[in-house]
């Protein structure tokens, strides 16, 4: 075991390095010249020669005249130091800079994903359950419509009915202007303001997971211990709640898990459109706004989650079912 | 005997009613082993498959779908550069000539604004028609009261200008520049014999011959102290300039600078009627002939054709213009984008009693009353931001959106078939290394990685690269889902005999992989095509919605909708929004639809999930 969480360590660093090589290349592909633009504010202060000495030497600070690879050595020590370098927008380090952000966005995507969770269990053992019946058959095509339709669909329809229509709830922001009370009320006022995203993001991850439930639970229902279980004259109930449900949970804590490892990272569509200040909405801001020094960071930040998500999930395996050797 | 007239019965039904059956209604129910001692696998698969409607439906809605979108844009061509700012934001239906029946028989005159007409009874009362309602406070249909009867009315970009039978005036609609807001001096004036309303701007003539201007005179040149007033007796507009005709039947320019419109040809004679396109200024002489001038434009404003008799009224839309000659014909030239120029044949032989003309629309009373229209209807599904028919832009950019869904799924199953066989077929190191690459690239996060791709290579292509690019990205995250199914199945199939056969004959590895084993893997191949294409479509939409994907103005679907993030598109100008995001939706949904039916088909144990 041990041995076997060591050699995938040791793989995903392997494939952190050369990611990053890879995106630090592509960085290196745009025009641009930031020395120029440390100094170009003083351009017009000083003597030509001055202006030169002063180029010079911050091309010589920033290493700009290095080979490739020794700019690509210092920019990933920096990281694994924990600096991310600075935003060439804001003026400072994207490790401050992503603080707010990330709280926001841990703070949705756990109400999200315990909402659509508490929906989509429920909704799959049942659909299992009532295998190829009406109502088995109309959720099946409605998740098949709720995976096709984009997120951005969903939230403008949404915004349409709720925030245009019926104004029940407002289209963006985090609370209301000034609001004082306490953090009780606080905290109910930004769930209502957050409440359109969130009815959005759980729509938009329904399909999937209710499928995934349905599926685990048929399995676990079609397995030789059901029919045992029924044959000794066991209540429906205890059959499905207690027999099967248990087996079926196996592959969906997996699939759990994945998801608490989206916690990090923002929803790029649902923030971007309602506005919210989270990971999502930061990234995109800071790719619109060239400022690629935190696009960069967020990219690693992403990629270094996936990574341990993808371990996390294997060894889960393995964790839930101890039928699953993880070292073969 | 029973048996018999059920037979009838079957003979009975229609081509329509046995081709739907054949579509969509069950098989004759047959036992597993009938089944497989009847007929090939690959029947049983498409016989699988037509059984079940829902997949069938859904293939069907996509193949028309597909079908329009391919075939359209030939019958409907897209112009990238097109804009047009007198159409942005109109809501979808034919409406804009629809005139109220009550005119008919009794109109007195119509003048045609941008989006809506205005017309005057013979009893001084205004109507509305088209679409008067820019927003809540811009709305040609809140007419002023009090006005009495109006004689003479006159509808301009977005606002309105009436006279009544006293000599006053009235103004309604946008305000924004004081278009509409009748200046003090002219409010004591009882004596206003016409009025023009153009961009942005109004000009009335009083009966001594002054003229009045009022609305934005940056971009209209006109100076109120030029030495003609108290000589004029008709003024035209066009976008930007203002002419118009002495009393004495010369024509003049009322502004200040010189440029195109001051080159007034010389020897037009005795003018009689002036009129005014957006960039053109045409006059009429007594002997009807006609003279333009202006900023003729590659739309032919300046293409007088050949008449029969002289002309001897002259009308301008916003690029085009129309005549009538004294035996009542109408001539048309100029721009005919929307059929604004087209004179439609029903008044060929019909004597014209009045001509109405503007912007894109054209009304015709015959001398029996009739109400004759020709020029732009509207939109079926609405314009957006630039002006531009959303009905073609849906079409032309289904076009690019499935063009790139297909070339990117195309890649990606390229790429995946042949390193899932290899993969799976050699096994050992090759194996190894490929399903580390594999790892590595489903473990990118999909949509912040296309995005940062589409941000860092695309910073500086032109919109056909990007498109290219947005294309290769798609295709080459695509893969490893595929290649990891292919692997798993070839694994499977290379320890069958045929491949021990094949490899005992001494076929090369090569050939055994892609001629043996692959054929074998074919409807994985294709069921996991049909979903990536569907996939592929919703990331490109994704992408382009966010703004990384293909740019305007080269339409996709996805980007149709970038520009309804805020609340006032999705409120007021909900077409813009709607019609791009229920086709889309419908498109994915059938392809879904097809590839869970193929599946199923292909392997009935997946049905029992």
């Amino acid at each position: 075991m041990t041995k076997y969480i060591l050699k995938r360590i040791m793989y995903m660093v392997f494939v952190f390095f050369i990611m990053s090589f890879i995106m630090f290349f592509l960085y290196n592909l745009i025009p641009g010249d930031p020395a120029r633009m440390e100094v170009e504010s003083i351009k017009l202060k000083v003597e030509p020669e001055e202006y030169q000495r002063r180029y010079e030497e911050a091309r010589k600070r920033m290493g700009l005249d290095d080979p490739m690879i020794v700019r690509y050595g210092k920019w990933i020590s920096g990281i694994l130091k924990g600096d991310l370098g600075k935003s060439q927008i804001y003026k400072e380090d994207v490790s401050k800079l992503i603080v707010t952000p990330m709280k926001q966005t841990i703070f949705i995507n756990i109400f999200a994903i315990s909402i659509a969770l508490l929906i989509t269990i429920p909704l799959g053992i049942l659909c299992a359950v009532k295998k190829n019946s009406h109502f088995d058959n109309s959720v099946q095509v409605l998740t098949i419509v709720g995976y096709s339709i984009p997120e951005f669909i969903i939230a403008l329809l949404f915004i349409f009915i709720f925030a245009v229509k019926l104004n029940i709830f407002p289209v963006s922001g985090m609370n209301t202007p000034n609001f004082s009370g306490t953090p009780i009320e606080m905290f109910f006022d930004r769930l209502y303001y957050l409440a359109l995203p969130l009815m959005v993001m759980t729509i938009g991850s329904l399909g999937g997971m209710t499928r995934y439930v349905r599926a685990a639970m048929i399995d676990s229902l079609g397995m030789d211990y059901i029919r045992t279980a029924r044959a000794k004259g066991l209540k429906e109930k205890v059959v499905i709640y207690s027999h099967a449900w248990r087996n079926a949970l196996l592959p969906v804590i997996t699939l759990i898990i994945g998801w608490f490892m989206q916690v990090f990272s923002g929803s790029l569509v649902v923030e971007s459109i309602f506005n919210i200040n989270g990971m999502g909405k930061f990234y995109i801001d800071s790719l619109t706004n060239q400022d690629y020094n935190i696009a960069l960071a967020l990219q690693m930040f992403y990629m270094i989650l996936a990574l341990v998500g993808n371990l996390i999930i294997d060894l889960s395996y393995g964790l839930v079912d101890p039928r699953i050797r993880v070292s073969n | 005997m029973n048996n018999e007239k059920k037979h009838n019965q079957n003979k009975k039904r229609s081509f329509l009613g046995l081709l739907l059956i054949k579509l969509f209604a069950g098989k004759e129910k047959l036992s597993l082993l009938e089944e497989e001692q009847m007929q090939s696998p690959l029947r049983t698969v498409v016989k699988n498959f037509l059984s079940n409607k829902l997949a069938m439906g859904g293939l069907l809605t996509f193949i028309i779908i597909f079908a329009v979108v391919i075939i359209g844009p030939f019958f409907n061509p897209l112009d990238l550069s097109f804009s047009e700012t007198s159409q942005q934001n109109i809501g979808p239906g034919y409406d804009l000539m629809k005139y109220p029946k009550e005119l008919e028989g009794k109109l007195k005159e119509i003048s045609v604004g941008s989006t809506f007409s205005v017309g005057i009874d013979e009893e001084g009362k205004v109507h509305v028609w088209g679409k008067p309602k820019y927003s809540k406070t811009i709305d040609m249909t809140k007419i002023p009261s009090g006005m009495g009867k109006v004689v003479k009315i006159a509808a301009g970009y977005d606002h309105v200008i009436a006279i009544n039978d006293m000599g006053k005036v009235f103004g309604w609609g946008s305000n924004r520049l004081q278009q509409s807001r009748i200046p003090d001096e002219l409010i004591s004036k009882d004596n206003i014999i016409d009025v023009v309303a153009g961009y942005q701007s109004s000009v009335v003539v009083t009966s001594d011959g002054y003229t009045y201007f009022f609305g934005n005179d940056s971009i209209n040149d006109y100076s109120h102290n030029h030495e003609h007033q108290g000589q004029i007796a008709k003024v035209a507009v066009s976008s930007d300039a203002v002419l118009g005709l002495t009393l004495d039947n010369e024509v003049v320019y009322l502004g200040k600078q010189k440029g195109s419109y001051t080159k007034i040809p010389e020897n037009m004679g005795k003018v009689v009627d002036l009129s005014a396109t957006a960039a053109t200024i045409a006059a009429l002489n007594d002997k009807g002939q006609v003279y333009i001038w202006g900023n003729i434009s590659e739309k032919g404003e300046d293409s007088i054709p050949k008449t029969d008799s002289k002309i001897v009224e002259l009308n301008a839309g916003r690029f085009h213009y129309t005549a009538k000659t004294e035996d009542g014909k109408i001539y048309s030239w100029g721009d005919n984008h929307y059929g604004q120029s087209a004179v439609p044949k029903s008044l060929k032989d019909k004597n014209v009693k009045a001509l109405y003309s503007g912007f894109y629309q054209n009304y015709a009373i015959t001398e029996d009353n009739n109400i004759v229209t020709w020029g732009l209807k509207g939109y079926l599904l609405g314009s957006d931001d630039l002006g531009r028919d959303i009905f073609n832009r849906l079409l032309n950019g289904g076009k690019m959106s499935m063009t790139i869904g297909a070339i990117a799924v195309i890649i990606s199953t390229i790429v995946g078939v042949i390193i899932g066989s290899i993969s799976g077929f050699f096994g050992g190191k090759v194996d190894i290394i490929l399903q580390r690459i594999v790892e590595i690239i489903s473990s990118l996060p999909f949509l912040p990685f296309a995005m940062i791709l589409s941000a860092l290579i695309g910073n500086n292509m032109t919109s056909n690269q990007r498109i290219m690019l947005i294309m290769v990205i798609l295709g080459l995250l695509q893969w490893p889902g595929l290649s990891r199914l292919i692997r798993a199945q070839v694994l499977a199939e290379r320890e069958k005999e045929f491949v021990t056969a094949a490899r005992a004959i001494g076929v090369k590895q090569m050939s055994i992989v892609f001629k043996h084993v692959l054929p074998n893997v074919i409807s994985i191949i294709i069921v996991s095509a049909t979903l990536d294409f569907a996939t592929c479509m919703l990331i490109e939409a994704t992408l382009s919605y966010l703004g990384f994907g293909v740019q305007a103005p080269q339409p996709t679907w996805g980007n149709m909708l970038f520009g309804s993030k805020n609340s006032t598109v999705i409120q007021n100008y909900w077409w813009r929004w709607v019609f791009a995001s229920i086709i889309l939706g419908i498109c994915v949904i059938c392809i879904n639809l097809t590839g869970d039916g193929l599946r199923d088909a292909i392997d009935p144990k997946s049905q029992e999930r």
